[in-house]
């Protein structure tokens, strides 16, 4: 349980703070609890000026012959990878991924009584917004805990998005073989949390209290095609996933144990934990925060970068990005300097494959471009970039939208010399993610 | 990978319309159509028979979905499968319209029973082909010709036409959605693997490889108009969900095989073939007719209750296995005058011991997901009471009962790294039962049977080698399973399968009556015919022991 708080006051806390909501939004009142310098550091902070490094400039590349000038602004995996001539960074400027406004407007507005629980993973009652806007302090044993919490409620992917298509290709890293490319659609939806698309700040009615959902249509390959996957996240941390999974050649939805969300998704590189930089519950892990740094980050002007001519065709004009170096594994885009919260995690269970991950959290935005997994020996097991592209320099409907758009990935088993490669259309668009969509009964008849 | 096609439809878009009876207008719309599919052979090698699967398949499937204002999703889609298995070319001393049996149940027991020595004789392969008075008593039922056998696919039922069926859903100003899907489709219920509870509404083709294949194989699509209306949450349920589905298709049972075919489910087509003497096993197959009488008739209510997914369901439908109806001899039967010489003293009629018939059955029942967060596994439960049922019997032909049929159901994924493989392992067992409310003695299945299967999958090379084994175990047959496989694909396209089938037990015998008339005086157990019932699926082919290749190429 919370501080000092029991399950029923924190109903009447949910309701209490539901009409403040209502009041408060359409009255444009703005409550004063959380210092403006503290919002305006939170989600603006190039305002005053981009970070720099000594020799950095944007427009270069750094590669095997000048990585070592550039290794603190680079995490280890990533100076590995050029150490070893694997791949190069092309530097581009830093650019502001401002968050859409009435995000910045709930955390102004409710996040000023926020706290953690007496227990891992519980959190007082939330509507929307960040949570902890605060800067994260080295002192503060439970700073990694919040930072995750700001990475949960984050804006990510907005109210609702969907990625269609998305192409997964697997590859074998030191022959550069592509093995198998699955097609796919993602969807995702926020039930509660939500503050740009109606209904706001939650969907009803909602009676397990779901926070969000995840779905999944794989189109190709046959051998795979109909496979569905649904994921319920629930408003209550404690309280494990409900996840489901339709395979097409049974025609029927069957519900996944957790085991399945740490196994390798679709024979991937991926497991269903690292969609999005991290996806499972708060309290499966603990949580540290190893300090901020300014760290060169994958993110770039999708309509800028070289564009992959084949993998995709659509009457949009729309193409995925294109991927190279060592085996095909690294996308072909810019990296711009940013503020990184570095955190660790650590799985509490010990059977669990990982021994923790290293997360790069992109402080303006909080989504996680870059992690880094390592295995139960504690050797770096796996590097996870996932590419962010500004939304006002992608497909015209994500403009304004204010969500950085996850727009291509890779998942390189370093020890196996394999990986998963991701290529994304990710359009924000309610329209495309419905709420019954995230149906165990809209699986059954999307299925053949 | 599969093809995309966009064009425009308008004839379509007003068949469409009318089809549903929407009464909207629907102007021409543009469309994308995507098609895949996939060819393969299987080529499976029986123990002491040679060659017994030579099967060559072709399937292609297409989703058409239209672009329409006046309804939330509108889309067409169609499976289509030609095969031919050459096994009826290439071992025709075993299989075939050229084969022939020592005696009856050759491939499933010895000779050492007085039924199969002496009082039944050996099925008649393809009676079609062979026999002319077999081919009309079975006419419309296990009367396949060698030619069917080759080529499944491609006969008056149009059976290529694997499905075709047209889906619309529609929004209600509440949320709520109505979807209507009409065409010949599969309907599945349940939630089980292998065996069936409630996943009863198609009959299933057990020619193709016993109770072996994916049911999405060799479920026999009918004509189903299926009417779902999608609540979606409440303040009570996560998700709500109310349907109809109305089979006004022609009957069709279960096809176990005739007799001549490789894999022929409890021998049961030779059976067919058989007959006592001069007088054939079968009289006649009594097909219901179509008429609206005869159609059949579901309905489920579904929904998600926090852990906890759960279906409630009722259906009336027809028995898809045949139930055999006595034949007594007209004139009476006199155990003392009874003289093996003397058809006019024998028991049953002299023109056929049995008709087939099936009967009507009403199902309720229901089903239960939940997942175990202590366990972190999860639990299946699934149950169906029906009434109507006919099971077999050695005096009396059949007996109408109740029956009661479970299963529970227990998924777990492990990780074990001791196995080289960082991905988890899939452990699924299930339990079956089976329980026969008003049982007699003279009855070859038990009161209470139960059949356990184990299923253990492993993933290694990101998926793509996968190993597996699959045991089955019939307590009342004392009968087993063991099916290890592993599958390499090596890309998009190829997927290679190679894999052992071997069983053991089929040893039970059930005294037959006949046996023990005045003249044979045996009342010693018997093979023939009953004790087929009583080993099941997996004791009758336990001379089927089988090497398995399989090559598929996915496009």
């Amino acid at each position: 349980m919370y501080d000092n708080d029991n399950k029923d006051t924190n109903m009447l806390k949910k309701t209490f703070f539901s009409a403040a909501i209502a009041m408060t939004m359409a009255a444009g009142v703005q409550a004063a609890d959380i210092p403006e310098e503290v919002i305006q550091q939170s989600f603006y902070p190039y305002k005053e000026g981009v970070p720099s490094f000594n020799g950095l400039q944007p427009g270069m590349t750094i590669n095997q012959s000048n990585v070592d000038q550039f290794k603190d602004a680079l995490d280890p995996a990533m100076y590995m990878f050029v150490k070893n001539g694997d791949t190069e960074i092309k530097v581009g400027e830093t650019t502001d991924f401002a968050l859409h406004p009435s995000y910045v407007e709930a955390t102004r507005k409710y996040s000023a009584d926020v706290q953690l629980g007496a227990g891992q993973g519980e959190i007082s009652p939330t509507i929307a917004g960040r949570p902890f806007p605060q800067e994260p302090s080295l002192d503060d044993p439970r700073a990694g805990e919040k930072l995750a919490w700001n990475y949960k409620y984050g804006y990510n992917w907005g109210d609702s998005a969907a990625i269609m298509p998305f192409y997964w290709t697997t590859r074998d890293m030191a022959s550069g073989k592509k093995e198998r490319t699955i097609k796919m659609n993602f969807h995702f939806l926020n039930f509660t949390h939500r503050t740009s698309q109606e209904p706001y700040p939650k969907i009803e009615p909602n009676p397990s209290e779901l926070f969000r959902g995840i779905y999944v249509q794989v189109l190709e390959p046959f051998d795979v095609k109909d496979t569905q996957l649904l994921i319920h996240r629930f408003e209550d941390d404690t309280k494990v996933d409900n996840a489901y999974l339709y395979l097409g050649f049974q025609r029927r939805v069957r519900r996944l144990s957790t085991g399945q969300t740490t196994d390798a998704f679709l024979g991937t590189d991926v497991m269903i934990e690292d969609f999005e930089g991290y996806n499972g519950r708060i309290s499966d892990m603990k949580w540290t925060y190893k300090g901020t740094k300014h760290l060169l980050m994958p993110m770039y002007n999708h309509n800028e970068m070289e564009l992959d001519t084949e993998t995709h065709q659509d009457e949009d004009g729309y193409q995925v990005i294109a991927f190279g170096g060592k085996g095909g594994c690294f996308p072909n885009i810019t990296w711009q300097l940013r503020k990184v919260y570095v955190v660790e995690s650590e799985p509490v269970d010990p059977n669990h494959p990982i021994s923790k991950r290293e997360h790069y959290m992109d402080a303006q935005t909080f989504i996680i471009p870059r992690n880094i997994t390592y295995d139960r020996k504690g050797d770096m097991w796996k590097s996870w970039t996932i590419g962010q592209a500004h939304p006002d320099h992608h497909l015209p409907v994500n403009k304004g939208t204010g969500v950085a758009i996850d727009d291509s990935f890779t998942m390189i088993d370093i020890q196996a010399q394999h990986c998963t490669t991701g290529q994304f259309k990710g359009i924000v668009d309610p329209e495309m993610s419905p709420v019954d969509k995230f149906s165990v009964q809209n699986m059954r008849s999307s299925g053949r | 990978m599969s093809k995309t096609i966009t064009t425009t439809f308008s004839h379509l878009a007003v068949g469409v319309a009318a089809a549903l009876g929407t009464g909207l207008a629907v102007p021409a719309f543009a469309a994308d159509t995507t098609w895949a599919g996939y060819v393969e052979n299987a080529t499976y090698l029986r123990d002491g028979v040679g060659l017994s699967k030579f099967r060559n398949t072709g399937q292609a499937q297409f989703e058409t979905v239209f672009e329409t204002e006046s309804l939330r999703s509108l889309r067409l889609n169609g499976t289509f499968r030609g095969t031919y298995d050459g096994v009826y070319d290439l071992n025709d001393g075993e299989f075939g319209k050229g084969a022939r049996h020592n005696y009856l149940g050759e491939n499933w027991h010895d000779n050492s029973t007085l039924s199969s020595q002496a009082l039944l004789t050996p099925g008649v392969p393809f009676p079609c082909e062979n026999d002319p008075t077999l081919c009309n008593n079975l006419d419309g039922y296990m009367d396949h010709k060698e030619s069917d056998a080759k080529f499944p696919d491609f006969n008056d039922k149009l059976d290529f036409i694997r499905e075709l069926y047209l889906s619309a859903d529609k929004e209600l100003t509440n949320g709520d959605v109505l979807s209507f899907r009409l065409g010949k489709q599969q309907v599945v219920w349940g939630k089980t693997d292998l065996f069936r509870v409630l996943d009863v509404i198609n009959p299933v083709d057990y020619s193709r490889h016993n109770i072996y294949d994916e049911l999405e194989d060799i479920r026999i699509p009918q004509w189903m108009l299926t009417a779902e209306w999608r609540m979606g949450p409440n303040e009570v349920l996560d998700d709500s969900n109310l349907s109809l589905v109305w089979n006004f298709d022609k009957f069709r049972p279960n096809n176990l095989g005739t007799c001549g075919q490789s894999y022929r489910i409890l021998d049961a087509g030779c059976f067919f073939t058989s007959s006592v003497g001069p007088v054939p096993i079968i009289h006649d197959v009594e097909e219901p007719d179509w008429s609206l009488k005869n159609t059949q008739l579901g309905m489920k209510w579904e929904g998600v209750y926090g852990d906890t997914t759960f279906s409630l369901n009722a259906l009336t439908y027809r028995q898809q296995l045949p139930s055999l109806h006595f034949r007594g001899n007209p004139l009476g039967f006199n155990p003392a005058a009874f003289n093996p010489a003397d058809i006019a003293t024998y028991p049953f009629a002299a023109d056929g011991v049995f008709d087939i018939k099936f009967p009507r059955v009403n199902l309720v029942g229901g089903s239960v997901d939940y997942y175990s967060m202590n366990m972190d596994a999860v639990w299946r439960l699934e149950l169906a009471y029906t009434e109507g049922e006919e099971m077999p019997r050695d005096t009396d032909g059949h007996k109408e009962t109740d029956m009661l049929r479970y299963v529970i159901g227990f998924d777990k994924n492990i990780i074990i790294p001791e196995l080289g493989t960082r991905s988890a392992f899939l452990f699924s067992t299930q339990l079956f039962g089976e329980h026969i409310l008003d049982h007699e003695a003279d009855m070859p299945n038990d009161e209470d049977n139960w059949i356990a299967t184990m299923l253990f999958k492993g993933f290694y090379k990101n998926n793509r080698l996968s190993p597996q084994i699959i045991i089955a175990h019939d307590f009342a047959a004392e009968a087993t399973v063991f099916a290890p496989s592993v599958s390499w694909t090596p890309d998009n396209h190829w997927m290679f399968n190679v894999g052992l089938n071997v069983k053991t037990g089929g040893k039970e015998t059930f005294p037959w009556s006949a046996a023990q008339l005045p003249g044979f005086n045996d009342f010693s157990g018997q093979y023939e015919p009953l004790a087929r019932f009583t080993n099941g699926p997996i004791g009758v082919a336990n001379q089927e022991d089988e090497l398995q290749f399989t090559v598929r190429y996915s496009f």
